[in-house]
């Protein structure tokens, strides 16, 4: 059968988002995933409660921060992403209006 | 009380009516309690009435007086009229008597009226307030007559103002002056007034009489004279008998305390960082029609999030003005408190579900892999784009054997040159691909980061469904697209033209287009009903970019398939439908093949079909009329595309089929064909034998590719290992051998197109890439070596 299907951008599947995280857990050194959302309460996350919360509460601060910065240089702009460089470890964070993902990874494990 | 009557009149003394107004009025606090003394209430408000207007008038001192005349007329028992008559009108110009006069006028009617009250009825009124001492005054007022009272009043209204305290409560004169300024404001408040500043009378409020006198002023003699006089006098009063002491006992009123409790006034800090970008949000936002409303949320919001549990105060007003508009609205003018669950409940609940299948999060995630891939291969991916790797600073130093070493080997070499090898970067490889053999390999013709890996068995023997992986740069560990296919998939190839489509052909016979971009798992076009469709495996794909077409109209690209089927298929879309066309580039059979070149070798072979399966073949690279086909007999033949009946050439060296054929990209006659019969053939195309042959290893070659960059190198891969020749170098041995490991046949062989790489597939569905070290080829890309090389070898070979 010819079938000529119209190139519609077609929503992903739900699973993937499942499988996606399940991979990044996966991955070399990642030590644990955060999502909190718009006001700092853990959605889903791979660490103990105690981590969690600290690691929510902190890091929202800081991406308030870090995005007050950016646009107070320039109000058109907006932070896309974050990553804190440590001695132990990389915290990145993609910031959202609804949303933080953080993933916490030690690249050298 | 009746003490009072003794007092003669004193200017100092006489307060009476307004003081009784005075008394009422400040009485006016317990007044409950004094007028239930009077017999007449309505003296106590009348003269509170007065009191105010007079107090009143005496704040508006400029103004023309609006006192609110009481008609009172007052008639003797004859009935004859003798409604006093106001001493003066009130004039607006006079300021230092108008204090007066304002008060005469407004106390002589309030206190007339009070006046007359008290006069008809004999009364033991009056100083009915007993604190005060002033109400000595009152019942001597009474004793008066009107007259005399009304002289008395206006002098003593004089002095007592200045003793005054004013508890002032709002009159309707006030108000009513006050309306009418706010009409003028209305209807003038366009027009220029023109405002003259005068300098009005000196109001005294306070005159303190200075008590010492210079000495040398006109004064000082008689203000002496006076001070002896007082001294004498007060020698004098000694046992005197003009001067008699005498005491007095004055009243000192009950105090009465009184408490008042009031709420505690709650206090709420608020504070707020106005921030540029705040500003901003609000200024967009209110333009999009939340007019008024944003400012005002804002300030409304903000004390509001201040005592929120939440983290981010700034961030809340952007978002109830975005998110919750309506209710914003509703809330806006009601106070704080209320404001707190309309913005709460609606936030919290979808969030999560929401959040998780949201598109953006899926992009986030998407992202965030990538970028922890890029942490952990970033030394592999440094190396692949030839940038310098750095050893992180802080990560623990672990012992790596074979780079180490061999940098320290070749620091200790006092050789200048270093072994060629091939360093290992990484492989693409995920459990969707374990198993299936990698059968071709094509980069993206536009983003040279994207690469399409075909799955498919060789052999018909062992098929399995196949499996098409688009491949990203950044994530090795999984594809960034999979397609599954009925059959195994034997060639792949994206176009250059439309870069995102990908032409499959595959082990049945059936070519198919996908469109990377979409993440449709099915393909865009399939041949699978064409008539004309091949019957037995397509083994290569390729889109061909024509200048000119074989037919005049088809200009752009087409993809051209060979098959073993023995056709070489054009394929295209026929304008308005959606079903393929191909033209057919007919295969002169074997045996006219034969019997042009004259065959030793296969006399006795039966003929199953007419048609020689097709393995390979490949464009010219600079005319795309001509093109080079393999065969599974092991020619090669060199055709055109105008003529679709005969062979230009043949070349026959080969003993087993083809399965490659490549031109040089540099040298445009020359080129490589590789075979199962564990030879590698270097052509030109003039010359109808081979001008090298390379062999290392008893196995067939599967692959056989030149390099994009040097015009001597070229890499092959049979079966079990990978070689990379390089002709300047050696023409006997290839430069760089490795091996595969055990068990693994190596398939498929690609060059990097921007660096030194190699990708070289396997049949456990692995794509290793590895790294050209150490191959010093020289500079340029050596066309003209490639050149001597042959040259040199025809010559050799005369």
């Amino acid at each position: 059968i010819a079938t000529f299907l119209g190139r519609k951008l077609q929503p992903r599947p739900q699973n993937e988002v499942e499988e996606t995280l399940k991979r990044i857990q996966g991955q070399k050194g990642v030590q644990g995933i955060i999502i909190v959302n718009a006001e700092g309460i853990p959605i889903k996350t791979t660490l103990d409660n105690s981590s969690t919360v600290q690691y929510a509460g902190l890091i929202h601060q800081l991406v308030m921060k870090a995005r007050s910065t950016v646009r107070d240089i320039d109000p058109q702009n907006d932070l896309t992403f974050l990553r804190v460089r440590s001695k132990k470890n990389e915290i990145m964070i993609a910031p959202d209006k609804d949303y933080f993902l953080i993933v916490i990874q030690n690249p050298s494990d | 009380m009746s003490t009072t009557r003794a007092k003669p009149k004193k200017p100092t003394l006489k307060v009476t009516p307004s003081s009784r107004v005075l008394n009422v009025s400040t009485s006016g606090v317990l007044r409950v309690n004094h007028s239930s003394t009077y017999a007449r209430s309505i003296n106590a408000s009348v003269s509170r009435k007065s009191f105010s207007l007079a107090a009143d008038s005496k704040i508006l001192d400029k103004s023309s007086v609006q006192t609110p005349k009481h008609t009172v007329q007052v008639f003797d028992e004859n009935g004859k009229d003798v409604t006093p008559q106001p001493l003066y009108q009130p004039d607006p110009a006079a300021v230092m008597s108008k204090h007066s006069k304002i008060f005469a006028s407004d106390t002589s009617g309030g206190t007339m009226s009070d006046f007359y009250s008290t006069a008809y009825q004999t009364t033991t009124n009056a100083s009915f307030a007993g604190p005060f001492t002033r109400s000595v005054f009152g019942s001597s007022t009474v004793s008066r007559g009107s007259q005399s009272t009304m002289e008395s009043m206006n002098e003593e209204i004089e002095d007592p103002s200045s003793k005054r305290d004013i508890s002032i409560s709002l009159s309707d004169v006030q108000v009513r002056r006050e309306e009418v300024k706010e009409l003028i404001k209305e209807e003038m408040l366009d027009d220029v007034v023109d405002r003259y500043l005068i300098e009005s009378e000196t109001l005294w409020l306070l005159h303190m009489p200075a008590v010492s006198v210079s000495v040398d002023s006109e004064e000082a003699v008689s203000v002496k004279e006076r001070n002896n006089l007082y001294m004498e006098l007060c020698k004098n009063r000694m046992g005197n008998d003009k001067y008699v002491e005498r005491s007095m006992q004055t009243f000192n009123g009950a105090p009465k305390t009184k408490e008042v409790q009031s709420e505690a006034i709650t206090m709420v800090d608020a504070a707020t960082t106005a921030t540029t970008w705040d500003m901003y949000d609000s200024f967009r936002s209110a333009g999009l029609g939340e007019a008024a409303l944003s400012p005002d949320t804002d300030k409304a919001s903000v004390p509001e999030i201040v005592s929120n549990h939440r983290l981010d105060p700034t961030r809340a007003p952007e978002r109830t003005m975005s998110v919750i508009s309506t209710t914003s609205i509703a809330s806006a003018s009601s106070s704080r408190i209320e404001m707190e669950p309309f913005v709460v409940p609606s936030e919290d609940e979808p969030d999560p579900e929401l959040v998780l299948q949201s598109e953006k999060f899926q992009q986030d995630l998407f992202v965030m892999e990538r970028i922890i891939l890029e942490n952990i291969y970033q030394p592999k991916l440094a190396a692949y784009r030839q940038l310098p790797t750095l050893e992180d600073p802080d990560s623990v130093p672990k012992v790596v054997p074979t780079v180490v070493s061999r940098r320290e080997e070749s620091s200790l070499d006092e050789e200048s040159t270093l072994t060629p090898a091939l360093e290992r970067l990484w492989s693409f490889s995920c459990e969707l691909t374990s198993g299936h053999n990698v059968s071709s390999m094509a980069w993206n013709k536009r983003n040279p980061d994207l690469l399409a890996v075909g799955y498919g068995q060789f052999d018909f023997k062992d098929q399995k469904s196949g499996l098409i992986c688009c491949w990203s740069l950044k994530n090795p560990t999984w594809p960034e697209r999979v397609f599954t296919c009925e059959s195994g998939v034997t060639t792949l190839d994206f176009s250059a033209s439309n870069a995102s489509q990908l032409a499959v052909g595959m082990h049945d016979g059936s070519i198919a287009t996908y469109n990377v971009e979409s993440r449709e798992k099915t393909p865009v076009i399939d041949s699978s009903d064409c008539a004309h469709k091949h019957t037995s495996p397509v083994w290569q794909v390729r889109w061909i970019d024509h200048e000119r077409g074989a037919s005049g109209e088809d200009k752009g690209e087409t993809l051209i398939s060979v098959s073993a089927d023995g056709r070489i298929s054009k394929w295209f879309l026929r304008k308005g439908l959606d079903c393929i066309d191909l033209m057919k580039l007919k295969r002169t059979r074997n045996e006219k093949a034969k019997k042009q070149v004259g065959d030793k070798e296969k006399k006795s072979e039966a003929l199953i079909s007419r048609q020689a399966p097709g393995l390979c073949f490949d464009f010219h690279p600079t005319d795309s009329n001509i093109y080079l086909a393999g065969t599974e007999e092991g020619h090669i033949h060199k055709c055109s595309c105008s003529y679709n009946e005969q062979f230009l050439e043949t070349y026959i060296a080969h003993k087993g089929p083809l399965y490659r054929i490549t031109w040089s990209p540099f040298c445009s006659d020359v080129f490589l064909s590789c075979s199962s019969d564990w030879t590698i053939q270097l052509w030109r195309q003039d010359l109808f034998t081979p001008v090298l042959g390379f062999t290392s290893t008893q196995s067939a070659v599967y692959d056989v590719m030149w390099s994009p960059k040097w015009a001597t190198v070229f890499g092959a891969v049979n079966e079990g290992r990978v070689e990379i020749w390089d002709l300047g170098a050696s023409i006997l041995d290839p430069t760089i051998v490795s091996l595969a490991s055990p068990g693994v046949k190596l398939t498929s062989l690609l060059f990097a197109t921007e660096t030194d790489c190699i990708l070289v597939g396997d049949s456990d569905g692995q794509v290793g890439v590895y790294q050209l070290k150490n191959l010093t080829v020289g500079e340029g890309t050596q066309v003209a070596a490639l050149e001597d090389i042959i040259g040199s070898t025809l010559a050799s070979q005369l």
